[in-house]
């Protein structure tokens, strides 16, 4: 795990925000009180402020150095943080924050935050990204354009996320593939699993779980052409000819044994990790969990392209600030501050398997030695983010839930497909009403 | 106990002032009123509304939650029928064995032996763990390519993943999680039995099946009522299990009621219809129990 | 020692067996690294032995206060059972020996809350906590869950079979009805107090949503809610979560061993017969 002290963090340039911020670490907290400057620096009386996070992995330690550093960094700020598994995180945020135990800021999903902003629980943070001089041409677009929300902006994103591929290396040399060189399309690909085959490998595992078979067919949905949704999300498509013929390319692996029947939730990944599975595509975060299995000979490389175009699933954390009951401008203020700095030294975050959602954060060359999450950074360009609705993730999960039942072969994969859409458009429909929009 | 209603026959010589029964029921009738009625008075009116926490509008929606659980094109009306399907397959399934499994247990712990204490905290065991623990504990031991059970007995089932496996495993799990709990209950209704009932039987020349049927089984009915009518409830309440171990799968036909009530209501913050849903599981649940004490009163009758 | 006897040392063992290899697996893998845990096919012994999981309980500076989590557990948990006692055991024995206006429909009114399923009360109940002020507090653990009908419903059945002539004999000596309860009564029900001890604790103990949907400050959490936040987040860290799970399962099982002759006398005297 790769750790920069300060004077090298001052030291990298990156770019023209960084500059902005340089000027606030050294700030005494005399300066009278303001109502934030839109991140910028902060001079008022001391404020604490409370930061959410799901990060229960070892990325939650990474997080919590940062923080540590910030708060030293910062007299007159105080972050505290609290961490709980994403699943919980959401379900409890809308209760703690009408109730008045929210915290100042909430890290977020992209696909959640349209939700939580239709709903008021978070705010805008517009003048965060102009005072800062943020902009799409800074970030990723589709992550850029995924923190909007009827035209104004509720996120300010950290990071980015994809699928990679993973693939174990004893076995490629087992069945005689060349490990420096894993399957780059869809003729590779098959031709790897038959040759794994050949030397009594199940090459491939297909889990019928969104981690992470569910996450390999949302990505080869994309690959052949299709979509999860229309363009702006108000109707279902995961059931169209390209999504089926996406689905189906994966059973049919599972029929002619590439993979077993039946595997568990997490049991593709273990199997890459014990010598029985050699491929297994799953999120950039298993980049640090490999790294504890030091017998696992494992490499890394971008999801190969089976469809007709490139593309992955990927996600993207986002800071956002919650909407108090009472706003106290001060804490607003720090609050903003925090997220910009931490936006700067997002090349820290990186250590943690995460690719930094800043373009002169991934151009540095201090990101470049950070091999494997680099390898997937290039995906990137062609990452299929979700779309920014409200409630969308709950349609989501009628996505995952009809692959799960395609792939255990409860159902064919076109009528399991068209099941899920007929209940998605209901949804969405339902949520139109709910969220008014 | 016939029915849960104030039982007859105490006569209340002890004498007490008109005011103390009350003062006597007042701590626990404030904790109740607060925490255990008006919870269901605020889950009724949720019901009748599309309720989320933040949302600034709350419309009354009147019984729209309750007619879109009987009308088959409605959005929630597939995934609710399957989920009460799920619930009546599991109580059905495991509240015989939750029920005779623990009276075998029970009745081979009542001898004395040497060594029956180590045994009855052996079998209770397992009932201290959290269902965080047993969910994550089976889920590993019963994957069906990677698994112990699996490896154990050299097999390929798919516990987890396909039916009936799946229902397999929730309930074998749930029995070994839960079925000391029932023992013990057990166990102290077997001390009730006079042993000069057993006594009188064996000298009438009854078999030990005949000891059970005609001894053993009357002088527990109470007992056996108590903990049938508790294993359906707490059967019918389960989703821990399914939500950790089966996930649900194969897509969503593992899935309880009120597993599905909480993603709706905490996952999918929305309380209205989980409310209706919880209301209407309360009604069936309700109807089910009355009937089981009927039946009991019966055969206390005949 | 006769055939019969092997016979039935013979199926215990059999039942043993099943109930008891899993918590040895659980117990054997809260001592294996990380890797190990994770090797397919299984193995049992942990192969090197290790602390790693106890290690990662306790690591020092990390922000997870897993000795506070227990404290807070242990004395919500204890709080909570007493309260259940002190105030069900009151009610149960108004409901059992008392004539009063009102008795049968509100004991009715009582039994019939069992038949809600308590997880979907979540939302309703948080509603009431949150107005009273109650939510982030060890109040919320200890109160509200002590609505339960589960210990008048119980108590009042052991308080029925008790016999009624002790308790006209301390009348007779000029007690009033709280000295009978508190001299008379309270002692002779040693055993039922004792089993509805061990079930509130554990309830509590073990309860899982309730605090995760109440609880706000990584301090204030219980053991079970705050040991979900170690299992890791995109694969679980098994030695971790047994390590745990054993730590949570000490205090309960000494509490049911403790107490388990009371139980085993206090349901049998509870009678249940009605």
């Amino acid at each position: 795990m790769t750790t920069f002290n300060r004077r090298q963090l001052l030291g990298l340039g990156l770019g023209a925000a960084a500059a902005v911020s340089l000027a606030a670490c050294g700030d005494d907290d005399k300066g009278p009180a303001t109502t934030g400057n839109g991140g910028k620096d902060y001079t008022g009386p001391k404020v604490t402020i409370n930061l959410w996070n799901g990060f229960t992995g070892g990325d939650g330690d990474i997080f919590k150095k940062l923080v540590d550093q910030f708060n030293t960094e910062h007299a007159n700020i105080a972050i505290t943080v609290a961490t709980y598994k994403w699943e919980d995180y959401y379900a409890k945020l809308p209760g703690a924050v009408s109730s008045g135990n929210g915290p100042d800021i909430a890290v977020m999903h992209m696909d959640m935050i349209a939700t939580f902003a239709a709903r008021k629980v978070i705010q805008p943070v517009d003048d965060v990204a102009s005072a800062l001089g943020l902009s799409e041409s800074d970030f990723a677009a589709t992550v850029w354009k995924g923190g909007l929300y009827q035209s104004k902006r509720y996120g300010i994103p950290l990071d980015m996320h994809p699928v990679g591929m993973y693939y174990n290396k004893a076995l490629f040399q087992k069945a005689g593939l060349d490990p420096a060189k894993p399957p780059t399309n869809r003729s590779e690909f098959e031709a790897t699993l038959t040759a794994l085959k050949g030397a009594g490998i199940q090459g491939f595992w297909i889990s019928p779980f969104q981690f992470t078979g569910g996450m390999t067919g949302y990505s080869l949905v994309h690959q052949f052409g299709g979509a999860l949704y229309n363009a702006d999300a108000t109707k279902a498509t995961f059931n169209s000819d390209q999504a089926v013929e996406a689905v189906s390319w994966l059973t049919k692996l599972i029929a002619d044994g590439h993979s077993p029947a039946n595997v568990g939730q997490d049991a593709d990944y273990l199997a890459l990790k014990s010598n029985q599975n050699a491929i297994n595509i799953n999120g950039i975060w298993q980049v640090n969990d490999l790294k504890k299995s030091p017998d696992v000979q494992w490499g890394v490389a971008p999801v190969p392209q089976i469809g007709t175009r490139k593309a992955v699933w990927a996600n993207s954390h986002n800071f956002t600030i919650v909407q108090q009951k009472t706003t106290d401008a001060n804490k607003v203020a720090g609050a903003k501050v925090f997220i910009n700095w931490l936006s700067q030294h997002s090349l820290d975050w990186a250590a943690g398997g995460q690719v930094p959602a800043r373009n002169a954060v991934r151009d540095d060359p201090k990101f470049k030695e950070l091999t494997e999450v680099n390898t997937l950074a290039a995906e990137l360009p062609d990452a299929a983010f979700p779309p920014a609705a409200p409630g969308i993730g709950d349609v989501t999960n009628l996505f995952y839930t009809a692959f799960n039942e395609a792939v255990l072969g409860k159902k064919a994969p076109k009528q399991a497909l068209d099941d899920g859409v007929a209940k998605a458009d209901k949804l969405l429909e339902d949520n139109r009403k709910k969220y008014g929009s | 106990m016939p029915t849960p209603v104030a039982s007859p026959g105490s006569s209340a010589r002890v004498m007490h002032g008109t005011s103390t029964p009350y003062l006597f029921l007042l701590p626990y009738l404030l904790i109740f009123g607060v925490f255990g009625l008006l919870p269901i008075g605020l889950g009724v009116w949720l019901s009748l509304h599309q309720w989320d926490f933040q949302l600034p509008n709350k419309p009354f929606t009147g019984l729209d939650n309750y007619t879109e659980l009987f009308t088959p094109d409605s959005l929630v009306y597939s995934d609710w029928w399957e989920s009460v399907r799920a619930t009546a397959i599991f109580t059905v399934l495991s509240v015989p064995l939750l029920v005779a499994l623990p009276l075998g247990i029970a009745m081979l712990l009542n001898r004395r032996f040497p060594g029956r204490t180590f045994f009855r905290a052996v079998y209770f065991a397992p009932y201290v763990l959290g269902v965080a623990v047993v969910g994550l504990l089976w889920r590993f031991l019963l994957d069906a390519n990677l698994g112990f059970v699996n490896h154990l007995f050299g097999t390929h089932t798919p516990w987890l993943t396909a039916t009936p496996w799946a229902w397999v495993s929730l309930v074998g799990v749930t029995v070994w999680w839960t079925c000391g709990f029932n023992a013990v209950i057990y166990l102290a209704g077997l001390q009730d039995i006079p042993a000069e009932l057993y006594e009188a039987s064996k000298m009438d020349g009854a078999s030990a099946w005949q000891r059970f049927w005609h001894v053993t089984l009357p002088g527990l009915r109470p007992v056996l009522l108590f903990v049938i009518t508790t294993t359906i409830l707490a059967s019918a309440n389960m989703f821990g299990q399914s939500y950790l171990i089966t996930q649900g799968a194969p897509g969503n036909e593992t899935r309880t009621v009120v597993s599905y009530v909480v993603a709706l209501g905490i996952g999918q913050n929305d309380a209205g219809r989980a409310a209706a849903m919880s209301v209407t599981l309360t009604l069936m649940l309700a109807v089910v129990s009355i009937a089981n004490f009927r039946i009991f009163r019966y055969q206390e009758d005949s | 020692m006769t055939i019969r006897r092997i016979a039935l040392y013979a199926t215990l063992l059999v039942f043993t067996a099943v109930f008891v290899i899993p918590l040895v697996w659980m117990v054997l893998t809260s001592f294996k690294t990380y890797p190990a845990a994770q090797q397919s096919p299984p193995t049992w012994l942990p192969d090197p032995a290790s602390t790693y999981g106890y290690g990662r309980l306790f690591e020092a500076g990390s922000q997870n206060p897993v000795l506070r989590w227990f404290a807070n557990s242990m004395l919500a948990a204890t709080l909570h059972a007493a309260l259940v006692l002190g105030t069900a055991s009151t009610a149960a024995y108004a409901l059992a020996r008392m004539r009063f206006r009102g008795r049968g429909a509100m004991f009715g009114l009582i039994v019939a809350t069992l038949f809600v399923p308590p997880a979907t009360l979540i939302i309703p109940s948080f509603l009431i906590v949150d107005t009273i002020g109650w939510l982030d507090t060890l109040t919320v653990l200890v109160v509200p869950t002590a609505a339960s009908a589960f210990g008048v419903f119980f108590l009042r059945q052991f308080f029925l079979s008790l016999p009624r002539e002790l308790e006209e004999a301390a009348i007779l000596d000029g007690a009033n009805q709280w000295q009978v309860f508190v001299k008379v009564v309270l002692p002779l029900s040693r055993p039922a107090l004792a089993t509805l001890l061990v079930l509130s604790f554990l309830t509590n103990w073990n309860d899982f949503i309730w605090p995760v949907f109440t609880l706000f400050s990584a301090d204030h959490l219980t053991l079970p809610a705050g040991l979900g936040l170690l299992q890791g987040a995109y694969v679980t860290d098994y030695p971790v979560v047994m390590a745990g799970a054993v730590l949570a399962s000490v205090p309960a099982l000494v509490l049911f061993v403790l107490a388990q002759r009371y139980v085993i006398e206090g349901i049998s005297r509870s009678g249940l017969k009605g």
